[in-house]
């Protein structure tokens, strides 16, 4: 009985962990959608190149002689999200900016293409093989008995949870308190509106792009320190997990992408847990269409009223 | 204006096409069909390094008949889709042999074309029993059966290893399925206690669901069937958790990155592979030829890469012909003299008397063999 309470929590805490992470994903889905009503195909890159950016961070510290590991963190933290923003700006300035006003599906395309770009310039930059770190952060607590089934909560799962949650509360925070995240609202709820009431709609967008990258970035070098490994194809299936999150939670909604994501993430770990493995993503992908099917707004989404 | 721009690209292609046609000349072109690129890419470089070594100390040994050989690469990725559009390529630039492709789902399809198109191809890599087992008669390989190769492990691990419970993880691929398969059936023939057969997904990173279910289950022994980046991020997971669960793989594990990627998590790991030819006294100057090049002749398709070269070149220097027809008749009733020893193919195209040897995989990225 203890045992399976025990596997039960171990479970439970590997999917929050990796929820956690596909939630930090899907907020950059999900505000700009939220925002100009599209989805950026391109972001799962930029979390790819977020892990690149932390990698080399970590290497370039260790190289300067720097072992303090909380300045490697915050120090990996900070440069993958610095330059991530730049690629998060970059996108929405060659992919979307010149072609909005346009058909929805145009710009839809470019940002494929983006992704595309964006996959193949890093494979040339740093080679096709895998970039492998070991372990920064290692050790965890242990829950049960120590010579039977044990659960373990190691330090870097905790380090995930926590950051995700600093993270939304920051940004939620920023769009309900600030002055640029009331812009924000206003260029979502309409977006010619708020552009003949004198905000600077293209800087709201820019912005979107940029905070939706940086967070982005964080997932990227919290995934790379957990599992250490990136390639150049990473983005694409983290891409796809959280932009499956962001529709389950509503997309649109700050709170749906990370309701969406911790749910997606225990769906999966559960999955693999009592069931296989190899159904894991069948579950999750499963889970998106039944949702589609009877709530297609998602969790936590508004239906959306046609604008006038 | 816009017509006389599509004048000008019209004109300009016509000119490539033009000036593209004086090239077809006697040269024999070789394919190099393999991963180039993405995840696999390793063995991709050794399936390169291996076959253009050959083709170059061919050509300066004379040629074969007197005519050079071309070394010509194709990237699949190791993705079955790319490499029928590689097939199709390959077809379309009028090469007749093929080095390849390296992945069993890729050579799979690939071969459907080669057939049809009278192509020779030699794969280096593919272990799948099923690929020679269509009746087809233009699909060779340098390299043993997953058929062999399973046993061999599941007999390793029921008579020296002797787990009291084993988990059989595999890629939901076809060498890993397939290799998997034949490891189960055989430790199962041997009264193993198989608790656990399960797929994972290919290009998976979190593993940790499938880690509490092995430690649930009290497993001690795991054989993965598939390749290495996963098996890498399933012994780093296991190894943070502190299990004390024995690793064994096929020789889709057994490079340098997964002691990159599973770092001192590599260490034991138990490793099927082809012999290590490179450390073969008679070898000893191909060795030097690589390593003159900054190259590792160590990789297991290197040798089995150099072979299937020699072979398409003795084979048309002996039967003095191109012509694909009367080549396969000639490569399955002749032996070759190759890095790999004097080999010989049986009549689905499948190497006489081949075995893969069992290493002990080390941290570092080297390995020793196990008697």
């Amino acid at each position: 009985m203890l045992e399976a309470g025990l596997y039960f929590l171990q479970q439970l805490i590997n999917g929050i962990t990796i929820g956690s992470t596909y939630a930090l994903i899907a907020i950059g889905y999900t505000m700009v959608y939220g925002i100009i009503g599209m989805i950026n195909f391109a972001h799962g890159e930029i979390y790819m190149i977020g892990t690149y950016v932390a990698f080399m961070a970590i290497a370039g510290m260790a190289m300067l002689g720097i072992e303090f590991l909380p300045i490697i963190f915050l120090g990996a933290l900070l440069a993958s999200m610095l330059v991530s923003s730049s690629f998060g700006w970059a996108v929405e300035r060659i992919a979307y900016r010149p072609l909005r006003g346009g058909n929805r599906l145009i710009p839809l395309i470019s940002a494929i293409g983006m992704s595309i770009f964006l996959q193949n310039y890093v494979r040339l930059g740093q080679g096709s093989r895998d970039i492998a770190m070991s372990s920064q952060i290692t050790g965890g607590f242990s829950i049960g008995p120590t010579d039977g089934f044990h659960a373990t909560l190691s330090y870097m799962q905790i380090i995930i949870f926590v950051v995700m949650l600093v993270s939304m509360a920051l940004l939620t925070l920023f769009i309900s308190k600030s002055r640029m995240g009331r812009a924000c609202r206003a260029v979502a709820q309409d977006l010619k509106m708020a552009n003949l009431l004198g905000i600077d709609t293209n800087r709201v967008i820019a912005t979107t792009f940029v905070i939706g990258a940086a967070l982005a970035a964080v997932a990227g070098t919290l995934l790379g320190m957990y599992y250490g490994v990136v390639n150049a194809y990473v983005g694409f299936i983290a891409g796809l997990k959280a932009f499956t999150a962001a529709v389950l939670g509503g997309i649109g909604s700050i709170p749906g992408a990370m309701l969406g994501g911790i749910l997606l993430g225990i769906a999966e770990s559960m999955t693999a847990a009592y069931f296989s493995t190899e159904y894991k993503d069948v579950v999750s992908f499963g889970l998106l269409v039944l949702i589609l099917l009877f709530k297609p707004t998602g969790i936590l989404g508004k239906p959306e009223v046609e604008k006038i | 204006m816009k017509n006389s721009f599509a004048k000008k690209v019209l004109g300009l292609s016509a000119l490539l096409v033009a000036g593209s046609a004086p090239w077809v000349h006697a040269d024999i072109k070789i394919a190099i069909a393999g991963p180039q690129t993405g995840d696999v890419a390793q063995y991709g470089d050794m399936q390169v390094i291996g076959a253009e070594m050959a083709v170059e100390q061919i050509n300066a040994a004379g040629g074969v008949n007197g005519e050079k050989l071309v070394a010509v690469r194709y990237d699949d990725a190791c993705e079955p889709k790319r490499a029928v559009a590689v097939a199709n390529k390959i077809v379309n630039d009028g090469v007749q042999f093929v080095v390849g492709h390296l992945c069993s789902s890729s050579t799979q399809p690939a071969s459907d074309v080669y057939e049809d198109e009278g192509i020779l191809s030699i794969t280096p890599a593919s272990t799948n029993p099923t690929i020679t087992e269509r009746g087809y008669t233009m699909i060779f390989r340098t390299i043993g059966l997953d058929s062999h190769q399973g046993p061999t492990a599941a007999k390793f691990i029921a008579d020296k290893i002797k787990p009291s419970r084993v988990a059989v993880i595999h890629d939901k691929q076809q060498y890993g399925e397939g290799i998997a398969t034949a490891v189960k059936q055989t430790l199962e023939g041997k009264g193993v206690n198989v608790v656990l057969f399960e797929g994972v997904n290919k290009g998976d990173k979190d593993f940790s669901p499938l880690v509490a279910k092995l430690q649930k289950q009290k497993i001690d022994f795991v054989y993965y069937g598939g390749y290495h980046p996963e098996l890498g991020q399933l012994l780093r997971q296991t190894a943070e958790k502190k299990l004390d669960i024995k690793f064994m793989g096929p020789e889709g594990v057994g490079n340098k990155d997964i002691s990159q990627i599973a770092g001192k998590a590599s260490e034991g790991l138990i490793v099927t592979l082809p012999p290590a030819f490179d450390l073969r006294p008679e070898n000893k100057g191909l060795v030097e030829a690589f390593k003159a090049k900054d190259q590792d002749p160590s990789g297991a398709f290197v040798m089995t890469s150099y072979a299937a070269v020699k072979v398409i070149a003795q084979a048309i220097g002996g039967a003095k012909t191109q012509d694909t027809e009367v080549l396969q008749e000639y490569i399955r009733n002749n032996s070759f003299d190759t890095p790999m020893g004097t080999i010989a193919f049986d009549e689905k195209g499948d190497l006489k008397g081949f075995d893969f040897e069992i290493y002990n995989w080390h941290a570092d990225g080297s390995k020793t063999v196990i008697n």
